[in-house]
């Protein structure tokens, strides 16, 4: 007999930063600056009075305050995500920020990704370097405040906020945000998840042919039909952009092992749990988000397939999936 | 080990017993945890309310090992738990 714990995996969160922000030497902060209740609120200015409603799987966002030039840049990057209707999941609001920066990055210091969280009640704050948002959970209302009016920084922390926000909502829809990469072929989505560097990007590049929803975060949903995979759009300037707004249903989830030799063996149920419980990004940090998370995770598989797959760098895996299926 | 404590799971510590293993999230080390069917066995039975005496008892009549290799496995294991601050006295 014996007994053990094993820490299998860090839940994911960003990747790192190794970028330089001048602008905070030029106001001569050189520490962390925290959002307090003066940063938020409906007093404080907004970019302008545009809109646009994006949709992906069962969520629905409407960025709001935006200004004429920001709602034709987002246009032009999620256009394919823009939705015309269904019930708003929420609404953010977008204005500048009083700070040219919260989390403070020492120029040309690599740091991990930092992003901070504070939970008041129903009101739920995050930060980073180039963004601070507050979130009314009930009201379903976020007010977000951005550094930079466009560029870099700007996409860098609207894109991260928004992935944050789709992480905890697609939970209340029995879904979840899985660090992994979507394809489909033939009409079925093949999920290969993992850490960085485990190969999703890899995968996507040996798959020309096929419909990529991502190469980084896929959206896995609940329908009547079954679970289903969807990508979203932030996909940051690094990621890739998904070429379809849809979703469609999981033909398995294949954790990806780089090995001299494919093979795909099944995960036993409490395995594949855990091996994609630390998988998902964002909600681990919150005790009744990771529950939720476990909850929904355990749901899926209980209906869908989870595999380890071992492969090389080529595209034989497919060989492998595709018999299987 | 006292055996006369009590220890009980942190109560931030998210988990689910699915195939009859734990894995148990602790969300301010943002860490994954799976534990095998005795350990599962002992961590749901870590409630604050039973001792750990109790508990080395139940694992030596449910596994038929005897009481001092349940006492020796129960006590690294809850060791084990402690370090990592997946469980706390109460």
């Amino acid at each position: 007999m014996a007994t053990e714990t094993e820490v299998l995996r860090t839940p994911q969160g960003f990747g790192g930063v190794g970028s330089t922000s001048p602008e905070s030497q030029a106001e001569g902060l050189y520490s962390d600056v925290p959002p307090c209740s003066d940063d938020f609120g409906p007093f404080c200015p907004t970019y302008g009075d545009h809109s646009l409603l994006l949709g992906f799987g069962p969520i629905r966002l409407r960025l709001e305050g935006l200004s004429a030039r920001q709602a034709a840049l987002l246009m032009q990057r999620y256009g394919r995500f823009r939705a015309t209707g269904g019930r708003v999941t929420a609404r953010v609001r977008l204005g500048p920020a009083r700070v040219p920066h919260f989390l403070y990055h020492r120029p040309g210091v690599f740091e991990r990704y930092r992003m901070e969280r504070r939970q008041d009640g129903r009101t739920l704050t995050l930060w980073s370097y180039e963004f601070a948002g507050r979130l009314d959970v009930e009201a379903r209302k976020a007010d977000l405040r951005l550094v930079e009016p466009e560029g870099v920084l700007h996409d860098r922390g609207l894109e991260n906020y928004l992935r944050v926000l789709t992480a905890s909502f697609v939970l209340e829809a029995g879904g979840f945000l899985l660090h992994g990469a979507g394809i489909v072929r033939d009409g079925k989505a093949f999920v290969f998840f993992g850490p960085s560097g485990a190969g999703k990007t890899t995968i996507t590049q040996l798959s020309p042919d096929d419909l990529v929803l991502s190469d980084d975060l896929t959206l896995v949903v609940r329908t009547p039909r079954g679970y289903e995979a969807a990508g979203i759009p932030f996909g940051l300037a690094h990621h890739h952009v998904p070429e379809s707004a849809g979703s469609f249903p999981i033909d398995s989830f294949n954790m990806l092992v780089q090995a001299a030799a494919v093979r795909r063996t099944e995960l036993a149920p409490a395995q594949a749990l855990a091996e994609i419980a630390g998988c998902l990004p964002f909600v681990m940090q919150d005790t009744a988000q990771s529950a939720r998370g476990l909850d929904n995770v355990a749901n899926v598989v209980w209906e869908v397939p989870v595999h380890r797959l071992e492969f090389r760098k080529d595209a034989s895996f497919w060989n492998v999936l595709t018999e299987a299926s | 080990m006292d055996l006369s404590l009590a220890l009980a799971r942190n109560p931030n510590a998210a988990y689910r017993v699915y195939d009859g293993k734990a894995t148990i999230v602790l969300p301010e080390h943002a860490a994954v945890h799976v534990l095998n069917e005795v350990g599962s066995f002992v961590w749901d039975r870590l409630d604050g309310q039973r001792t750990l005496a109790t508990i080395v008892d139940e694992v030596a009549a449910t596994y038929e090992v005897s009481p001092d290799q349940a006492h020796q496995d129960v006590a690294a294991f809850v060791a084990a738990l402690l370090e990592q601050k997946m469980v706390r006295q109460p």
